[in-house]
């Protein structure tokens, strides 16, 4: 959900005004591709990110997530559907609760936004995924308090990269991974600014770690935890349009068999990123192990 | 909306029912990285899941590549354990890769050593 930090800086006023709906609206495109995460590949398990989008074509389901950052909470929920093995549609809806200090509170639903991403690439020895989508927020379908009436289109290229393929010398560096979205964020709305919207994640496997490199005897509750550094930044293009602003989030990810749950900090970048630390957190669930023989499956093909 | 939120959560968890997922590997003897003074007989591996026997293994070899089982792996509910021919001093390398009963498959892989004392 790479939108979080647009959508919540533009409520909170701290980009300027005749930017705020290009930031919105961009932003709000982004959300719904955190749902295709549920990545093993390789020696490797992903859990999956929630400030940031990976590159996991699945079947999955953020609910809720919940994010509190400055004076507005968000209450979002994700589903990812597999079309045919490698190609997924998701859908991501959200509500917004802002009340900034001496403003009229503002609360409703936001637009709905469908993100189609499609696997490129697949490298499960080197752990690598390339993968193109198109997020598609539609303008007009939340509520007017809240959403913006036109839509915004972002091509979004993303990718993860997992570093077991390290020389055994390196071997505690094995458990790193890393992923990341750039996308070109198209308002629909003449003289708003586009953007560049650009998000990851630096994560560090205790499974991996475990599993593949030493033997720390964790215990199964930590061996099941993935410290996690998320960012996520937006980038005007037009003239005028402001610096880039965003967040840093720093966080932790327990994953189980099917579910999984994360929190992180957010942490804005600079001044016109907003003041003060937000958190986001997320329950996440993996469809395609809870319903492996139906609701998990692709429509069309085998089972991933 | 959080009453809707908590009970959205609450039917799908009951609608998943029995679980069936991907088998994690849970625990390992010898484990990843260990550096051993006598040379174990066995390696017994245990997941997260039961597994599908005639879908899982798991290899042992030298720094040579040659294999190191002394016969086929046994595979029973969640572990799979294989006998060992002799092992010399040296570095070995566990191969594994698990198919859960709901046909989702996992593999990895890590290294041990023997280095007899003295």
């Amino acid at each position: 959900m790479s939108n979080h930090f647009t959508r919540l800086a533009a409520r909170m006023h701290v980009i300027p005004p005749l930017r705020r709906c290009a930031f919105l609206a961009a932003g709000l495109l982004c959300l719904p591709a955190a749902a295709q995460a549920h990545g093993i590949l390789g020696d490797r398990f992903f859990p999956a990110t929630i400030a940031s989008d990976d590159p996991f074509a699945a079947d999955e389901l953020a609910l809720p997530t919940i994010t509190s950052f400055g004076h507005e909470t968000d209450y979002e929920v994700e589903y990812s559907k597999s079309i045919f093995r490698g190609f997924a549609l998701g859908i991501g809806a959200g509500y917004v609760d802002a009340r900034p200090p001496g403003e009229q509170a503002s609360t409703g639903w936001d637009n709905l936004e469908i993100s189609p991403s499609l696997e490129l690439f697949r490298d499960p020895g080197h752990e690598i995924i390339l993968t193109g989508g198109l997020d598609w927020e539609i303008g007009g379908s939340g509520s007017q308090s809240v959403a913006g009436r036109s839509s915004t289109f972002t091509p979004t290229f993303k990718y993860v990269k997992g570093f077991g393929d390290l020389p055994d010398s390196m071997a505690y560096l094995k458990p790193i991974a890393v992923t990341g979205t750039v996308g070109y964020a198209l308002s629909g709305r003449n003289g708003e600014a586009n953007s560049i919207e650009w998000a990851g994640a630096i994560e560090y496997s205790f499974l991996y770690l475990q599993n593949n490199v030493k033997d720390q005897g964790f215990s199964n509750f930590t061996a099941h935890l993935t410290p996690i550094v998320e960012y996520n930044f937006s980038s005007p293009v037009s003239a005028g349009g402001g610096g880039t602003t965003g967040t840093i989030n720093p966080g932790l990810i327990w994953s189980g068999q099917v579910e999984q749950f994360a929190v992180e900090a957010m942490i804005p970048v600079n001044r016109a990123s907003g003041s003060g630390v937000g958190v986001i957190a997320q329950l996440h669930f993996y469809i395609d192990d809870m319903f492996p023989q139906s609701l998990g499956r692709p429509i069309f093909g085998g089972p991933r | 909306m959080i009453t809707r939120t908590l009970l959205a959560v609450t039917v799908i968890s009951w609608m998943a029912t029995p679980v069936l997922a991907h088998a994690f590997l849970n625990h390992a003897e010898p484990g990843a990285g260990a550096t051993l003074a006598q040379a174990p007989q066995e390696i017994a591996l245990s997941f997260t899941e039961k597994l599908e026997p005639t879908s899982s293994g798991m290899s042992i070899s030298d720094a040579a590549g040659h294999d190191m089982e002394a016969a086929a792996p046994a595979i029973s509910g969640n572990t799979v354990t294989v006998a060992l021919k002799p092992l010399a001093a040296g570095t070995y390398r566990v191969s594994w890769h698990a198919v859960s009963l709901d046909s989702h498959r996992t593999e990895g892989s890590y290294s041990f050593s023997v280095v007899p004392p003295g």
